[in-house]
C-alpha cells in the first residue's frame, strides 16, 4: 500500500489539532503568570478548531486497512466527544486544584485524543492504543487533587482495575487474532462467519468485552466508579462519566455489530444461544438490579451518580443487545443525550463544592433559596436521568427499550425491557430524594456548614460569586437546554446519528 | 381558521403558565389573573369548537423516523374529545375563579397559579393526543403538575409525603402502561390510535398476548383513575388546597383514566378476559371505597373515598363493553364532585381550616347558599330523580343488570352506601346544633366563591337529562329497556338516606365504629409493612455491599492527610482492594462459564 504522509496528517488532522493544542497548553502553563485563564483559553480555542477541521475532512475514507477510518460516524462522535471535552474544559475551571492547570488540561486533551482515536479506528490494535491512552489520561485526572487523599485513592483503584481490565482485552484480542489471523474488524466478521463459536474463540469474545465493560462501568466490573466519581477532581469525574463512556460505547458497538457480528448469539428469554448477545444482556441486567438498588442507599451526590452511572450503562446495553441499525443508533443517542446530562449535573456538583465544600445531600439542601438556577437545572437533569417527559431521557428511554421490544422473534427480550423499565421506576425515587433536598429542606445554618468545614480540612469555602463562575453557570444552563430540546426535539439528534449509520 | 383552534385551547394554558414563572412569579396578583384569563380564554375556545362542525387539526410530524418510528404532533377530534374539553375546561375556568377566593392570601400563589395552568395544558394534552406517545407525555406532565399542587404546601409533611405517595403510585401503573404501549408498537408498527385500530384484527389472532396488552394498559389507567389496588394515593392527595382536589381529585385527572380506556375501546373491548378483569376491579373499588368513606370524619376524605367509588362505576362500565356510560357518568360526575368539593372547600376555609365534620353543625342556616348547592350535588351523587347522577348510574346499573346479576348486586348496594354515607354527611354539618366555636361563628363565603357553585349546580340538576346530554355525548342505548332498575335503585337509595337520617340526626358523635372501615381495610399499613420489608431487606443488602467492599476504604481515606501514606498502603493488604478484585475475577470467570458451558 502507498503510504502518503502528507494524506495521513491531512486525515488525521484533528487529531494533530488537538495535540499541538495540549502541547501549546502545556506550554503556556509552564511559562505564563495568568495561567489558568489563558490556558483553557488556548485550550478552549484548540477544540474549537478541531471540530471545524472534523468537518473540512471527506466524507469516507480508509487508512492502513482501518486504523484510520473517516466516516459519517465517526465524524459526528468525534465532534460530539470535541464538545463534551470543550465544556469539561470550561467546568474544570472551578475547580481548586489548578496550581498545575496547564498540566491538568494537557491530560484532558491527550484522554480527548484517545476518544477521537476510539471512535475514529475500526481496527482492534488502535483501538487498544487509544483505550490506553484515554485510560492513562484518565487514571492521572483522578489523583489529579494531590490535597485529597480520596482522589490518590480513586485514583489508584481506578488504575489497577484499569490495568487488570486492559490486560483481560488484550488477552481476548489475542485469542481473537489467533482465530482470526487478522485485526480488522471487518475481516474479523468475515472470518467468523465460517467458523462456530469454539470455546477458545468465546473464551476471546468475553474477555475483549470486559475492557468495555469496565469502561463503561456496567456490575460487576463497576467496582472503581463510586470511588472515581466521589473522590476525583469534579471535572475529571465528568469526564470519565461522560467524554469516557460515549466513545467506549460507540466502539463496543462497532466491535459487536461489525467485528463480532456473526457469533451475537441470543438473549431470548428461554431460548438463549451462546454469544456476545446473552453476555451483555446479563451484564445490563446486572448492572440495572444492582446500580438501582445500591444507589438507593446513598448520601452523597457524586456517589449516586455513580451507581445510577452503572444502572444507565446497564440500559444503554439493551439497544446493542437488540442489535441492528436501530438498537445501535438507540445506544448511541441514549449514551450521548445522557453524557450531556451529566456534564451539567456535574457542573452543578462543582459549582455547590465550591460554595459549601462538599457534595453530600446536606450540601445541596435548599439549593433552591441560594440559586434558583442552578436549583431548575438540576431539576432538569435528575428528571430526566429518571426517564420523565419531555426531557431527552424520556425520549431515549422510550426509543432504547422499544427497540429491545421489537428486536428478535416473540419479544424475547421482553424480560430486559420488563427489568429496565421496573430499575427506572426504583431509580425514580432517589432522584425524587435530591430533588426534595433541594427544594424543600431547610438551609443549613452558618453554625453548621461551618461545622460541614471542618470535616473537609483544606477546602476553604469560596464565595458565592467568583471569577470564571459566571461562565460555568451559563453552561450549566445551556446543558440544561440541550437536555430539554433533545426531548421535545430528538430527531435534530437522532435523524444524524441514524443517517450517520451505514 | 377553526383547525387552529384545538391548538389555541392547547397552548394558552402553557402560555400561561410560562408567562408566570418567566415574568411575575414576584406579584400574585398578575399571576392570578394572567392564569385565569387563558383558562377562561380556553374554555371559549372549546365551546367554539364544540360548536363546530370541525373535526381536522394542523398536524405536524414530531418524531420521524420511518420506517422504525412515526410520531405525529396531532390531535383526534371528534365527539368524545370535544365533550371532554368542554368538561375539563369548563370546569378547570370555574375552579380558577374560585382559587381566586380561596388563595386569596396565599404566598405562593403565584406557584399555585403557574402550576394550574401547567395542569389545563397537560390535561387538555391528554385529551387532544392522537397517538400513545403524545399522550404518555401529557399523562406523565399530568402527574408532575399534579404533584406540584398536592405538595403545594409543601413546608407540611403530610402534604410533602402524599404529593411522593401520589407520583410514586402513578408511576407504578404507568410502568405497565409503557410496558403495554411497547407491546402494542411492536405488534403493530404504530402508535397512532387509527392506525392502531385498522390493524386490530392481527392482534386479535393472538387472544393472549391482546389480553396481557390490554390489561398493561388499563394499569395505567388504574394508576391515575385511583383503582384498587392502587388507590391509596387519592385519599392523601386531600392535602392540597381544596380547589385542586375538586378539579384534580374529582373532575378531571382521575377521570383520565377512564378517557383513556374509552380512547383505545377498540383495544379493551376486543379482549373479554381482560374486560372480566377490568369489570371486577371496577366493581371491587366502587364498593370498598363506599364502604370505608361511611366511617370518615374528614369532609374532604369522604369525598375522595366517595370519587373513588363513583370510579370504579365508570370503570365497571367499561368493563361492560360500554364506553358511551362510561363517558356519560364522567359527564355528569365531573360537576356534581367539583360541586361537592368546592362547596367543602367554602365551609372549610369559612370555618378557618376545620375539616373534621364532627366539630362542625348547624351550618345550614349560616352558609345558605352553600348549603343549598351542596345539597344539589348530594341529591345528584346520589341518584336521586331527576338529578343528573340517577340518570348516569342507572345507565350503568341497566348494564350490569343484563350482563351479571353479582356485579348488579354490588353496584346496588353501592348505591345504598353512597347514599348512606352522604346523608350522614349532609346531615352532622349542616343540620342539628353548632358543636363548635368555629361552627357557630361561619359566615357565607365570598361572591367569587359562591358564583361557581351556583354555575356548577346548573349542571349538576340538568346534565342527565337525555335532551340536555345527548347535545354533548352519545347515550348509551338500552336494548331492553328494564323498568325494575331504576326502581330498584331508587329504592336503595331512599333506604340509604333513611338509615342516615334514624342513625345520625341530632348526634353529638360517632354512633358507629367499625375500626376494619375506620382503617381503611389496613390498606396503608399493609403497603407501609410491605415497602418496610422490602426496604428491609434491600437495605440490608446494600449495608452489606457498604461495609464489605465500599465503605472500608472510603472512610478510612476521609480521616486526613497524613494518614494518606499509611492508607494507601493499606489498600493492599486490607480486603477491600482483594475484595474489589476477587469480585472482578469472579466476574470474568463467570461470564465465560456462562457463554462457554451453559
Amino acid at each position: 500500500m502507498d503510504m502518503n504522509y502528507l494524506e495521513l496528517l491531512k486525515l488525521a488532522s484533528p487529531e494533530a489539532i488537538v495535540v499541538a493544542t495540549a502541547l501549546a497548553v502545556l506550554a503556556v502553563g509552564l511559562t505564563s503568570k495568568n495561567a489558568p485563564v489563558l490556558c483553557s483559553t488556548v485550550g478552549v480555542l484548540g477544540l474549537i478548531l478541531a471540530a471545524a477541521e472534523v468537518f473540512m475532512l471527506p466524507f469516507n475514507a480508509t487508512l492502513f486497512h482501518g486504523m484510520l477510518v473517516i466516516s459519517p460516524l465517526a465524524s459526528l462522535f468525534k465532534v460530539i466527544c470535541l464538545t463534551l471535552a470543550f465544556f469539561t474544559v470550561i467546568l474544570a475551571r472551578s475547580d481548586r486544584s489548578s496550581r498545575h492547570h496547564g498540566e491538568y488540561l494537557a491530560l484532558l486533551l491527550l484522554a480527548t485524543i484517545g476518544l477521537m482515536l476510539l471512535v475514529g479506528s475500526e481496527e482492534l490494535l488502535m483501538i487498544f492504543i487509544g483505550l490506553e491512552l484515554t485510560g492513562l489520561a484518565l487514571y492521572v485526572m483522578t489523583a489529579f487533587d494531590k490535597t485529597d487523599i480520596r482522589s490518590a485513592e480513586a485514583g489508584l483503584k481506578y488504575f489497577l482495575f484499569g490495568s487488570t481490565a486492559s490486560a483481560f482485552t488484550l488477552f481476548g484480542l489475542s485469542l481473537v487474532y489467533g482465530m482470526c489471523a487478522t485485526t480488522g474488524l471487518a475481516a474479523i466478521a468475515q472470518k467468523l462467519v465460517a467458523q462456530p463459536l469454539s470455546p477458545l474463540l468465546a473464551a476471546g469474545i468475553v474477555m475483549t468485552l470486559i475492557g468495555f465493560a469496565f469502561k463503561i462501568a456496567a456490575a460487576p466490573f463497576h467496582l472503581w466508579a463510586p470511588d472515581a466519581y466521589q473522590g476525583a477532581p469534579v471535572s475529571s469525574a465528568a469526564f470519565i462519566a461522560s467524554g469516557s463512556k460515549v466513545a467506549s460505547f460507540v466502539v463496543l458497538g462497532k466491535i459487536v455489530l461489525v467485528g463480532f457480528g456473526p457469533a451475537h448469539g441470543s438473549a431470548a428469554w428461554h431460548a438463549m444461544v451462546a454469544g456476545w448477545m446473552p453476555v451483555l444482556a446479563v451484564l445490563a441486567a446486572l448492572s440495572i438490579v444492582l446500580g438501582n438498588l445500591v444507589a438507593l442507599a446513598q448520601s452523597n451526590v457524586r456517589r449516586l451518580l455513580a451507581y445510577s452511572a452503572v444502572a444507565h450503562a446497564g440500559y444503554t446495553l439493551l439497544g446493542l443487545v437488540a442489535g441492528g441499525r436501530e438498537g445501535f443508533s438507540a445506544t448511541l443517542f441514549y449514551t450521548t443525550v445522557y453524557a450531556f446530562t451529566l456534564v451539567g449535573a456535574f457542573g452543578v456538583v462543582a459549582l455547590v463544592r465550591r460554595e459549601t465544600g462538599g457534595d453530600d445531600f446536606v450540601n445541596f439542601s435548599a439549593l433552591w433559596s441560594r440559586s434558583p438556577l442552578l436549583a431548575g437545572c438540576m431539576a432538569i437533569f435528575m428528571l430526566s436521568l429518571a426517564g420523565l417527559p419531555p426531557l431527552a431521557g424520556f425520549f431515549g428511554k422510550f426509543y432504547l427499550f422499544s427497540a429491545a421490544m421489537r428486536a428478535g422473534e416473540n419479544h424475547g427480550l421482553l424480560w430486559l425491557v420488563a427489568l429496565a423499565l421496573f430499575g427506572s421506576l426504583i431509580s425514580l425515587y432517589y432522584y425524587l430524594i435530591i430533588l426534595k433536598v433541594i427544594f424543600s429542606e431547610p438551609a443549613l445554618s452558618e453554625v453548621e456548614r461551618g461545622h460541614q468545614n471542618l470535616e473537609h480540612p483544606g477546602q476553604p469555602r469560596g464565595r458565592l460569586r467568583e471569577g470564571g463562575d459566571f461562565l460555568q453557570r451559563t453552561t450549566v444552563a445551556v446543558l440544561a437546554i440541550a437536555v430539554l430540546f433533545f426531548g421535545i426535539l430528538p430527531g435534530a439528534l437522532l435523524a444524524r446519528i441514524i443517517a450517520a449509520l451505514p | 381558521m377553526s383547525s387552529a383552534l384545538p391548538w389555541s385551547i392547547l397552548l394558552l394554558p402553557l402560555a400561561s403558565a410560562v408567562v408566570i414563572l418567566l415574568f411575575t412569579l414576584r406579584s400574585g396578583r398578575v399571576s392570578s389573573f394572567t392564569s385565569v384569563l387563558a383558562a377562561l380564554a380556553a374554555f371559549l375556545c372549546s365551546w367554539a369548537l364544540f360548536t363546530s362542525e370541525n373535526t381536522r387539526a394542523i398536524e405536524l410530524t414530531w418524531i420521524d423516523l420511518r420506517p422504525l418510528l412515526y410520531v405525529p404532533l396531532g390531535f383526534v377530534i371528534d365527539g368524545l374529545s370535544k365533550t371532554m374539553l368542554l368538561v375539563v375546561t369548563g370546569v378547570g375556568a370555574l375552579i380558577h375563579v374560585y382559587s381566586l377566593g380561596y388563595m386569596r392570601n396565599d404566598a405562593g400563589k403565584s406557584r399555585y397559579f403557574a402550576s394550574l395552568s401547567l395542569f389545563m395544558f397537560s390535561m387538555v394534552g391528554i385529551v387532544l393526543s392522537n397517538n400513545f406517545v403524545m399522550m404518555f407525555i401529557f399523562w406523565e406532565l399530568v402527574g408532575v403538575s399534579s404533584y406540584l399542587l398536592i405538595g403545594h404546601w409543601f413546608e407540611r409533611d403530610a402534604a410533602a409525603e402524599a404529593a411522593k405517595k401520589a407520583f410514586l403510585t402513578n408511576r407504578i401503573g404507568d410502568f405497565g402502561f409503557m410496558i403495554g404501549i411497547l407491546m402494542i408498537w411492536s405488534a403493530t408498527g404504530s402508535v397512532v390510535f387509527r392506525e392502531i385500530a385498522m390493524q386490530m384484527p392481527q392482534i386479535i389472532a393472538h387472544p393472549g398476548f391482546l389480553t396481557i396488552a390490554a390489561l398493561l394498559v388499563f394499569c395505567g389507567a388504574a394508576g391515575k383513575s385511583a383503582q384498587f389496588p392502587l388507590h391509596v394515593w387519592l385519599p392523601d392527595a386531600m392535602e392540597g388546597p381544596t380547589p385542586i382536589s375538586a378539579l384534580i381529585h374529582a373532575a378531571t385527572m382521575v377521570a383520565a383514566g377512564v378517557y383513556m380506556l374509552v380512547r383505545v375501546g377498540f383495544l379493551v373491548q376486543s379482549s373479554p378476559a381482560a374486560l372480566g378483569v377490568i369489570v371486577w376491579i371496577g366493581t371491587i373499588t366502587a364498593v370498598m371505597a363506599a364502604l370505608i368513606a361511611t366511617q370518615q370524619s374528614d369532609i374532604k376524605r369522604i369525598l375522595a373515598y366517595s370519587t373513588l367509588s363513583q370510579l370504579g362505576y365508570m370503570v365497571m362500565a367499561v368493563g361492560l363493553a360500554s364506553g358511551e356510560a362510561a363517558m356519560f357518568h364522567l359527564f355528569t360526575h365531573a360537576f356534581f364532585k367539583a360541586l361537592l368539593f368546592l362547596g367543602a372547600g367554602a365551609i372549610i376555609i369559612m370555618l378557618h381550616h376545620e375539616q373534621n365534620i364532627w366539630n362542625m353543625g348547624g351550618l345550614a342556616g349560616k352558609l345558605r347558599v352553600t348549603f343549598l348547592t351542596f345539597l344539589v350535588g348530594t341529591l345528584a351523587l346520589i341518584g336521586c330523580p331527576p338529578f343528573s347522577g340517577f340518570w348516569s348510574k342507572d345507565a350503568i346499573l341497566a348494564l350490569a343488570y343484563t350482563r351479571s346479576m353479582p356485579i348488579f348486586v354490588l353496584g346496588l348496594f353501592t348505591a345504598f352506601l353512597t347514599a348512606f354515607y352522604m346523608t350522614r354527611l349532609l346531615v352532622v354539618v349542616f343540620l342539628g346544633k353548632p358543636r363548635t366555636d368555629a361552627a357557630r361563628s361561619g359566615r357565607e363565603a365570598p361572591i367569587v366563591m359562591t358564583v361557581p357553585l351556583l354555575l356548577l349546580a346548573i349542571p349538576a340538576f340538568l346534565a342527565g337529562f337525555s335532551f340536555v346530554a345527548t347535545r354533548f355525548l352519545p347515550l348509551p342505548q338500552e336494548k331492553e329497556a328494564v323498568a325494575l332498575v331504576p326502581v330498584l335503585a331508587t329504592l336503595a337509595m331512599i333506604a340509604g338516606v333513611t338509615l342516615g337520617v334514624v342513625l345520625y340526626r341530632n348526634r353529638e358523635r360517632e354512633p358507629l365504629n367499625i375500626a376494619l372501615l375506620r382503617k381503611r381495610f389496613f390498606f396503608d399499613e399493609f403497603y407501609t409493612w410491605l415497602i418496610g420489608v422490602t426496604q428491609g431487606t434491600l437495605a440490608r443488602l446494600s449495608d452489606f455491599f457498604d461495609h464489605w467492599i465500599i465503605d472500608a476504604g472510603a472512610v478510612r481515606g476521609l480521616s486526613s492527610a497524613t494518614w494518606g501514606i499509611g492508607a494507601l498502603l493499606r489498600l493492599f493488604q486490607v480486603g477491600n482492594l482483594q475484595a474489589y478484585s476477587f469480585l472482578f475475577g469472579l466476574g470474568i470467570v463467570g461470564l465465560i462459564y456462562f457463554t462457554i458451558f451453559r
